[in-house]
C-alpha cells in the first residue's frame, strides 16, 4: 500500500493542526484501499491557503483549484465522470466566504462530492485576518478593534441546505478523523466535514478544543442533529446527520457516465445529422 | 443580384412575433431559397415591441434588409416604427384597430375568439405571408400544423380566417420563385455552435443563462441524451468555468458559454485554464456594453476583453465566426485545438450571429473529433518538458498520479517557488505559443471574399453585412476577414495597404488590433455601435462614400 506522501517540502508552521488532518486522509485513503473502494478514483482538490498545501503533500490525483472554487472544481470532476470520488480540501474563509454559493449549491443538490474544511477561524497564509467562523469580538490584524461580525455556524447551514452527511472532526482525535473522511468519502450524495483546526500561530485553539470536545456515541436524526449543532458549550464530533438521497447526477445523468460512456464519433455524427434534419 | 423579398412581422413581446419570424424562415427555405432571419427584442417578457425581419432570395443572402415588400403591424407601436419599411413596391398590412393607411385585417377581431387572443396573434402574420405570396389554403395548412402543433386546430381555424380576409386584398401579390438550396438547416448561430462543438466530441456543457449566449444552453439542454452530452445549469458563471476545469481534469471535452459580463466573472478560471493547461472552449457572444449595457442587442465591444482575458502571460486561441456555417466549423476546430494544446480558447460571436439564422449546408463529417497526445508509458509528469511545450495527457481513475495545478508547479504538478523552474514553465509556456503559432500557419486563418477592388477588413458577423451591402450596391471590393485574432494571422495580411474597417464598436478595437499587429493603413473607418445589425442599403452608402 502507499504511504500517499510526496517530496514536496512541507511548509505548515510547527504544531499546525493541518498536520494532524494530513495524517488523517493518508490513513483514511489506506483504510479506503484495503476495502474493496477502488482507491485510484479519489480525487482531490483544494482551494488556496495553508490548508491547501495538502495537494501537495499528498500523493493523490486532483486539480490545486482557486481561492473558493474547489467545491466547483470537483463539481465538474464529478458530471463528466461520476465514477470518480471527488473529494475537496477547503479553507473556512475559502468555502464560507469566498466560495460559499458553490459549497450552498453543492448540498442543495446533493452533489456526490466530500468537502473537508479546515476551519481554523482566522486567514493565515495572508498573516491573521478575521474570517466567517471567527468568534465575534476577536482582535486580528483586519478587526483590530475586535470582530464585529457574527460568525457563521457551518453545520446549521448545512443542514439547511440539504447536506445528506454532515460532519465535525478534529485532527487532535486522529484515528476518528480518519474514519470519517473514509466514510465520507463513500457516502453517496454530498458529505461534508468541518474539521475544528488549531492554528498555533494566529489563532491557537488546542487547549480550548481539547477540553470542549466530546466525541458522538451515535448519529441522531435531524432535530438532535440540529441541537449538536447549536450547542454552545461542548464539541460534539463525528456524524451529525446521515440521510439518503439520490445524488445528483442520477437524478439528471441516470446511469449515464459523460466521460466513459461518451458515444462514438459515428454515433455522435448520427446523432447530429438527425438534428439537422 | 436577385432582388431580395423581405417580410417583417412587428408586435408586443409574448405575440409569437418570434416564432412567426422563424416559420416564415421555413416556408422560403421549403421554396430552397437563401433566406436570414434577423430578430430584435428588448429585454422584457410582455409588451414593448418586438419584430423579427426575414430576407430571402434565390441567390446567396447574407443579411436582413429594412426595406420590406410585406410589413405585417400587429399593434399600433408595430405600424408605427415599421411605416417606414415598406419598401416602394412594398404593402403594410394592419390590424383593423391599427390607425393607419395600410390593408387592415380583423387580426385581434378574430383572435378574440381563442383563448389566448394575445399569443395567437402572430399566426395572422404567417396567413398574410402565405396568401401575398400565392399559397394556396392547405400549404398554409401545412405549415400550421407543423409550425403551430399545439392547440392546432384553433391555429388553423384562426390561420383560415385570416387568409381569407388577406387573399381577398393582397392575395398573390407576390411571386415568389423556387431556388435550389433543398436540404439546407435552418439554425442560428447558437444552434450551429452547438452542434459544431457536438460534432467534435463535446462531452460536458456547463453555463449559466445570460443573453444572448442562453440558447445554446436551451439547444443543448433539449437534446442531451440524443447527443449523449451531460448539460448543467450551474449556480453562476465562475462556477460554470470551474466546473468546465474539473471535467477537463476528468477527461472531459468541454465548453462554456456567456455574454460579457459572465466572461468577466470567469476570468479567474481562464486564467487558471492557462496555467493548468486545461483544455477548454468558452463562447463570449457579445452585446452591447460596458457592464450590463444593452442585454438583447448586438455589438462587437468586448474584442480587447476576448484577446486579452486573464491574469498573467499564457497561451490562448481567440477566434471568431464570420458566418452561421463558420460558427459551426469554427466551434469544431476550436475545441480541437484547445484539446491538442491544452490551453484555453474563446469562440467569439455577437447577438448578430448567435440568434440570427440562416439556411445552410452543414458537414459534419468534415468536423474534426477533439484529440490530444495522451500519455502512452514510463513515468508520467503532467507538466513534462517537451520541445512542443505540450506535454501528453492521463485521466483519473489511474495508478499513476496526475496533478494539474493553478500555482506555478514542476513537472509533476508539485507547487514550486523555485526561480529556475518558474522560468522553464514559462519557456514552456512559450513554445506551446510557438507551435500553436506553427500550427496555425497551415491552416484557413482569414477569410478572403473577391479578387479585385479596395480592401474592406472586418470580422465576426459584420462580415454578414459587410458582404451583403456589397451586392446590395453592387460595389466591387475585397473583404478581409481574420477568423483568429488570437494568435493574429499577420502572415496571411502582407500585400494590404490602404483598407477600410468596418465593426460595431465605439471606439474601434478591431481597427486598434490591425494598428497594432501590421503595418496596414487604415483609411477609413465605418462603425456602428447603436446595438443594431448593420442594414446593407445604409452600409452600401456609406461604403460608397468612403470607397471613393
Amino acid at each position: 500500500m502507499r504511504e500517499r506522501g510526496t517530496y514536496a517540502e512541507n511548509t505548515w508552521c510547527p504544531g499546525c493542526g493541518n498536520f494532524g488532518i494530513l495524517r488523517a486522509v493518508k490513513k483514511a485513503a489506506g483504510l479506503l484501499d484495503e476495502s474493496a473502494f477502488d482507491i485510484d478514483t479519489l480525487v482531490i482538490s483544494s482551494g488556496i491557503g495553508c490548508h491547501g498545501k495538502i495537494f501537495d503533500y499528498l500523493d493523490l490525483s486532483g486539480v490545486y483549484s482557486l481561492h473558493g472554487r474547489a467545491i466547483a472544481t470537483v463539481s465538474g470532476m464529478k458530471m463528466a465522470n461520476p465514477g470518480l470520488h471527488p473529494l475537496a480540501f477547503v479553507g473556512d474563509g475559502d468555502a464560507y466566504g469566498e466560495g460559499l454559493a458553490h459549497l450552498l449549491f453543492a448540498a442543495k443538490r446533493n452533489m456526490d462530492v466530500t468537502v473537508l474544511v479546515h476551519d481554523n477561524g482566522v486567514y493565515g497564509l495572508t498573516t491573521g485576518q478575521f474570517t466567517p467562523t471567527t468568534e465575534q469580538g476577536v482582535r486580528t490584524r483586519s478587526s483590530p478593534h475586535g470582530n464585529v461580525e457574527k460568525p457563521f455556524n457551518p453545520l446549521l447551514l448545512m443542514l439547511d441546505a440539504g447536506a445528506t452527511f454532515v460532519a465535525r472532526g478534529y485532527p487532535g482525535k486522529l484515528d476518528h478523523l480518519a474514519d470519517l473522511v473514509a466514510r465520507a468519502v463513500q457516502h453517496e450524495g454530498f458529505s461534508f466535514i468541518d474539521v475544528l483546526q488549531p492554528c498555533v500561530t494566529f489563532h491557537d485553539t488546542y487547549e480550548e478544543y481539547n477540553e470542549r470536545v466530546e466525541v458522538l456515541d451515535a448519529t441522531p436524526d435531524m432535530e438532535g442533529a440540529r441541537e449538536i449543532a447549536m450547542q454552545p458549550e461542548r464539541l460534539p464530533i463525528g456524524v451529525i446527520y446521515h440521510g439518503t438521497a439520490t445524488p445528483y447526477h442520477e437524478r439528471l445523468l441516470d446511469q449515464f457516465n459523460p466521460v466513459v460512456d461518451a458515444p462514438s464519433r459515428e454515433e455522435r455524427l448520427a446523432a447530429v445529422e438527425d438534428i439537422l434534419k | 443580384m436577385t432582388e431580395p423579398f423581405t417580410f417583417i412581422v412587428g408586435g408586443k413581446a409574448g405575440m409569437g412575433v418570434r416564432s412567426a419570424g422563424s416559420t416564415a424562415a421555413s416556408i422560403f427555405n421549403d421554396m430552397g431559397r437563401h433566406v436570414f432571419q434577423m430578430d430584435d427584442y428588448p429585454s422584457l417578457i410582455r409588451g414593448g415591441h418586438n419584430f423579427s425581419v426575414v430576407s430571402t432570395t434565390t441567390g446567396e443572402i447574407s443579411s436582413h434588409y429594412l426595406k420590406a415588400q410585406l410589413v405585417v403591424a400587429l399593434d399600433q407601436r408595430s405600424y408605427k416604427v415599421h411605416r417606414g419599411h415598406v419598401a416602394d413596391d412594398g404593402v403594410m398590412v394592419h390590424d383593423t384597430n391599427v390607425d393607419g393607411d395600410g390593408v387592415p385585417l380583423p387580426v385581434m377581431e378574430e383572435a378574440e375568439q381563442y383563448d389566448r387572443p394575445d399569443l395567437i396573434s402572430g399566426v395572422a402574420s404567417i396567413a398574410v405571408l402565405c396568401a401575398a405570396v400565392g399559397m394556396t389554403l392547405t400549404q398554409l395548412e401545412e405549415v400550421i400544423r407543423r409550425a403551430y402543433p399545439s392547440h392546432v386546430e384553433d391555429n388553423l381555424a384562426y390561420a383560415t380566417a385570416l387568409y381569407e380576409a388577406a387573399d381577398d386584398e393582397i392575395g398573390g401579390r407576390f411571386t415568389l420563385s423556387e431556388g435550389d438550396r433543398h436540404g439546407a438547416a435552418l439554425l442560428t448561430g447558437n444552434q450551429a455552435i452547438a452542434l459544431g462543438a457536438a460534432s467534435a466530441g463535446l462531452n460536458n456543457y456547463f453555463a449559466y443563462p445570460m443573453t444572448p449566449a442562453t440558447s445554446i444552453l436551451h439547444f443543448l439542454a433539449g437534446r442531451d441524451r440524443d447527443l449523449g452530452i451531460a448539460v448543467m445549469q450551474p449556480e453562476n458563471e465562475i462556477a460554470a468555468a470551474n466546473m468546465a476545469v474539473g471535467a477537463a481534469f476528468a477527461g472531459s471535452r468541454v465548453m462554456v458559454a456567456t455574454s460579457g459580463g459572465g466572461f468577466a466573472l470567469m476570468e479567474e478560471a481562464f486564467s487558471m485554464a492557462g496555467m493548468a493547461e486545461a483544455p477548454v472552449l468558452f463562447v463570449l457572444s457579445m452585446r452591447p456594453g460596458p457592464s450590463t449595457g444593452v442585454p438583447t442587442y448586438t455589438g462587437q465591444g468586448d474584442l480587447g476583453m476576448a484577446l486579452y482575458q486573464g491574469q498573467g502571460e499564457f497561451p490562448r486561441l481567440v477566434a471568431s465566426p464570420g458566418s452561421i456555417r463558420e460558427a459551426f466549423s469554427l466551434a469544431g476546430e476550436l475545441l480541437g485545438l484547445v484539446w491538442r494544446f491544452q490551453t484555453p480558447g474563446v469562440l467569439l460571436t455577437e447577438k448578430h450571429c448567435s440568434e440570427s439564422a440562416m439556411n445552410v449546408v452543414l458537414e459534419p463529417e468534415a468536423v474534426p473529433w477533439a484529440e490530444a497526445e495522451l500519455y502512452q508509458d514510463g513515468d508520467f509528469g503532467r507538466y513534462r518538458l517537451t520541445d512542443s511545450g505540450v506535454s501528453t495527457l492521463l485521466f483519473p481513475p489511474s495508478d499513476q498520479t496526475v496533478k494539474w495545478n493553478s500555482y506555478e508547479c514542476d513537472e509533476n504538478g508539485i507547487t514550486t517557488e523555485d526561480a529556475d523552474t518558474v522560468e522553464a514553465m514559462h519557456d514552456k509556456r512559450l513554445r506551446k505559443h510557438r507551435s500553436m503559432l506553427e500550427h496555425l500557419r497551415d491552416m484557413h486563418t482569414v477569410n478572403v471574399y473577391g479578387d479585385t477592388g479596395p480592401a474592406i477588413f472586418t470580422y465576426g458577423s459584420t462580415t454578414l453585412s459587410v458582404l451583403e451591402a456589397l451586392r446590395a450596391g453592387d460595389i466591387d471590393a475585397r473583404v478581409v476577414q481574420p477568423v483568429y485574432l488570437r494568435p493574429f494571422p499577420v502572415w496571411e495580411l502582407d500585400g494590404y495597404r490602404d483598407v477600410v474597417v468596418v465593426e460595431q464598436s465605439a471606439a474601434g478595437s478591431f481597427e486598434q488590433l490591425l494598428r497594432e499587429k501590421t503595418d496596414i493603413a487604415v483609411t477609413e473607418s465605418v462603425r456602428k455601435y447603436d446595438g443594431r445589425p448593420f442594414e446593407p442599403m445604409e452600409l452600401a452608402r456609406e461604403l460608397g462614400e468612403v470607397l471613393v
